[in-house]
């Protein structure tokens, strides 16, 4: 704990000379939201390892600086993972980096979020006390879900400093089938293969090409596999995607997303990827801002926009606006949290100091 | 009529036009799934339309009038109990499913809706509504999401929280937000996560959009008996070490099987000390797999008997005990107080053999009935409540239980919520500083405190009365630093 201490000095000291910091894990998704340039940093990264694991409680309490590779590798060793897929931005990320930004990879539709493996957290608040939410027993009714509520809020309330998170054993098998097909098609395919029990466990629709990855008994992916009439390929295309490192990522300098229902029209966007059984769609380099005009009932993420994109750079805020009363709720939470503003201010939304 | 002010309770009646205001009426509602603690409401309402309840949480909020919502009244910690001056408001009539979206496999129910309407309603789609609390037949949904409630069946499919995707719900002030989206993720802080589990403390919720799940193929349940309770406690550590994941993992010890067995006949063996009931799910040969890999577990932790059940006439019998022990223990004396502290499972054996321990200190019975693969603990004492002793004995016993299970590193609820009744102990799970973030956050959404006021959480002079402030090895964690 005599780290999480320090932690804390730095934290009371800010609010009592009432300046903020900016809280960050390995630093790898400086381009997601807005960050203040200038802010004093205060970083997890060096408070690493693993607090607390028996592989039979199918759960794991961790630092929050434990980079995303080093906690993956332990739960394989148990045969066991984090369902969620936590995407890896950069060799450096850490797993409370995830959690605060509230990540899931490519398995989100089929074995939930980030937030839903979340069983608890401990983190310093405004005025340097350490505080603990949730905990580490898969059902926990007790308190408001303080842990799911920082999951997700960039780091704007607190500062996470361990966390407890469901695990799950891995499955017998994993294998990805790609076959080319029409969008439609890929709809109906996915769909096919959600409405019943089946091993889908990721989809990705790019280019003409459907990826789809199974998971589970050796008899169900053969079985499904076959089904399919696809083509065999490797299985690392779903860390690429929710790292972003894909070609189509790493080529364009405005990237955005859209989270939406899986039965939305394309309208009339040229999305060069969906994923997360077309609930999640990817669109690069747009002419120009895809919220006007857009009619549909999902929300955009502005969630790249590098040296080469518009100069004006995030004149909009990265993040989908509140309404009056979300926003209004917000800015209370906020305050309840962090009444000096000391964490993370305007990470989320500028204008507003969220 | 304890709420005096008549110009609030005609504002009220132009409203909704239901109002209950006579004592003998009122009187059927002076108590929800905990009996123990009884309460005349000030005024029943029984609103029929969401225009009406957004009115009624407006004026309460204009007036400053306690209210508190309920649905069915099945909740075991009091979160329904009424305010002797503010409204009941029953949400009953709130019960048609809207809408069922087989393409999205989402189903958008009003709150009044029963937790098991919802998988009979979608049952001939192949779908169904996972978490299924064993009060299911009777629960409603809006109660299921205020108390994020679980069921048989979490261990694998998750708790309410994990299952719905979009709310309604009416705001102290009475505006309507809906919170969630029809994608999987919403922009800006989780409100969806905070509302699960509030216990009525943050809003009203008048619709939810709950996500259904594809029918399994097969479905298996295996019964097993043991000779001693730490085998079965053993098998169910054994099972999840083995990468195993059952649908469901229950456990229920001599007395909560003997019970179960006079009340509904379910075929339980009556001789043996602990039994365990697995679900499994998946194709007929995934499942052929599986039972011999359940069965390997057991075998080794010496199990006496090992029956498979696979049509569902005889699974939901094997169920119908389990789901049934809470009424089937209370046939066996005048009245039982339920516990729900969960622990990590590991602690099991120890934690039953504690339990068994303060059975004979408090000279008091209990049986045990588990959702022991998340190690989520229902005992059950037994007591008589017209003997005053034997009720404070009682509480006195679930309070040790509970403490007991924080020393283990569990929790005081597992699914049961706070209510009124675990409220001192949330002084023992929770330090000041964390207490005084729930109270700002309540704060947040309820500014004038109208909602459900004197549940969930304590109030930092109640916890100083109560005599016990959460306190790591004796002393406030980092003592030093001085507190804003």
């Amino acid at each position: 704990m005599e780290e999480v201490e320090a932690f804390a000095q730095v934290v009371k000291k800010a609010t009592s000379e009432g300046r903020s910091l900016q809280l960050m894990g390995g630093g790898t998704k400086s381009f997601l939201g807005y960050v203040p340039e200038g802010l004093p940093v205060l970083t997890t990264q060096s408070y690493t390892g693993v607090l607390d694991y028996h592989p039979a409680e199918l759960v794991v309490r961790v630092k929050a600086g434990t980079p995303i590779g080093t906690l993956k590798g332990l739960l394989q060793s148990e045969g066991q993972m984090l369902a969620f897929d936590p995407p890896a931005h950069g060799a450096s990320s850490t797993i409370g980096g995830v959690i605060a930004a509230g990540l899931s990879g490519s398995a989100r539709p089929y074995r939930g979020a980030a937030r839903d493996h979340l069983l608890g957290v401990g983190m310093v608040l405004h005025d340097g006390a350490y505080c603990e939410f949730g905990g580490q027993v898969m059902k926990n009714v007790a308190g408001y879900d303080v842990s799911r509520l920082v999951c997700g809020a960039y780091g704007t309330l607190g500062l996470m400093t361990d966390l407890s998170l469901k695990v799950v054993p891995a499955p017998e098998v994993e294998k990805t089938i790609i076959r080319e097909c029409s969008a439609d098609q890929a709809r109906a395919l996915i769909k096919s293969l959600a409405n019943r029990v089946s091993p889908l466990s990721a989809s990705c629709y790019s280019g003409d090409t459907l990826s789809i990855r199974l998971s589970g008994s050796g008899l169900a992916v053969k079985a499904t596999a076959k089904m399919l009439e696809g083509v065999e390929a490797d299985n690392s295309f779903w860390g690429q995607l929710d790292a972003q490192t894909l070609p189509a990522f790493r080529n364009a300098s405005d990237i955005w997303r859209l989270s939406t229902d899986s039965d939305e029209p394309m309208f009339d966007y040229d999305f060069s990827m969906l994923d997360w059984g077309f609930a999640q769609r990817w669109l690069f380099d747009p002419k120009s801002d895809p919220r006007d005009g857009y009619q549909g009932s999902g929300h955009w993420t502005r969630v790249r926009c590098d040296i080469r994109c518009d100069k004006s750079g995030f004149q909009a805020e990265a993040f989908q606006s509140l309404s009056k009363l979300e926003l209004a709720l917000h800015r209370r939470l906020k305050s309840t949290f962090d009444p000096g503003g000391v964490f993370n201010p305007g990470r989320m939304y500028r204008k507003e100091g969220l | 009529m304890p709420i005096n002010n008549q110009d609030f309770i005609k504002r009220l009646g132009a409203i909704a036009g239901d109002l209950i205001t006579d004592n003998e009426r009122l009187a059927v509602y002076e108590t929800d799934g905990l009996t123990a603690k009884k309460q005349l409401p000030g005024v029943v309402v029984i609103p029929d339309t969401v225009a009406q309840v957004q009115a009624i949480v407006a004026l309460c909020h204009t007036y400053e009038v306690p209210l508190v919502a309920r649905g069915a009244g099945t909740g075991l910690s009091g979160g329904a109990m009424p305010h002797s001056e503010g409204v009941l408001m029953v949400m009953a009539r709130f019960n048609q499913i809207v809408d069922v979206d087989t393409s999205t496999r989402t189903a958008t129910v009003q709150p009044g809706v029963t937790n098991l309407a919802i998988s009979e309603a979608v049952s001939s789609l192949g779908l169904y509504y996972a978490p299924d609390p064993s009060s299911q037949i009777a629960c409603t949904i809006g109660g299921n999401v205020a108390e994020n409630s679980g069921g048989v069946h979490c261990l694998k499919y998750g708790l309410t929280v994990h299952n719905v995707k979009r709310l309604k719900v009416v705001l102290p002030g009475g505006e309507l937000i809906v919170i969630g989206g029809k994608g999987y993720d919403t922009p800006g802080y989780d409100l969806l996560a905070l509302m699960h589990g509030s216990e009525g403390l943050l809003g009203v919720v008048v619709e939810v959009v709950v996500q259904l799940l594809p029918k399994p193929p097969e479905i298996a349940v295996i019964m097993a008996a043991f000779s001693s309770v730490v085998d079965a406690a053993n098998s169910v550590s054994g099972v999840l070490s083995e990468g195993l994941l059952p649908a469901g993992l229950e456990m229920m010890d001599k007395l909560a099987i003997q019970a179960a067995e006079a009340f509904v006949g379910a075929g339980y063996p009556e001789d043996a000390a602990a039994m365990l009931l697995c679900e499994l799910d998946g194709s007929a040969e995934e499942l052929q797999v599986l039972i011999e890999a359940v069965r390997t577990v057991f075998k080794a932790q010496h199990c006496m008997t090992f029956t498979v059940a696979w049509e569902a006439e005889e699974r939901q019998g094997l169920w119908l005990g389990r789901k049934a022990a809470f009424p089937a223990v209370g046939r066996i004396a005048p009245d039982y107080y339920c516990m729900d502290g969960t622990i990590p499972r590991r602690e099991l054996a120890n934690v039953l053999q504690a339990i068994t321990d303060l059975s004979q200190k408090y000279e008091l019975q209990v049986a045990n009935v588990f959702h022991a693969g998340d190690g989520n603990l229902h005992p059950l004492i037994l007591y008589d409540a017209n003997n005053s002793d034997q009720l404070a004995r009682a509480e006195a016993f679930g309070s040790e239980v509970l403490a007991l299970c924080l020393e283990k590193g569990g929790t005081i609820t597992g699914e049961h919520g706070v209510g009124v009744e675990k409220i001192n102990e949330m002084c023992l799970q929770f330090d000041r500083n964390e207490l005084g973030i729930f109270h700002g956050i309540k704060k947040a959404f309820d500014d004038r405190g109208i909602l459900n006021p004197g549940k969930g959480i304590p109030t930092l002079s109640r916890c100083a009365e109560f005599g016990a402030m959460h306190v790591h090895a004796g002393e406030e964690r980092f003592p030093h630093l001085d507190r804003f």
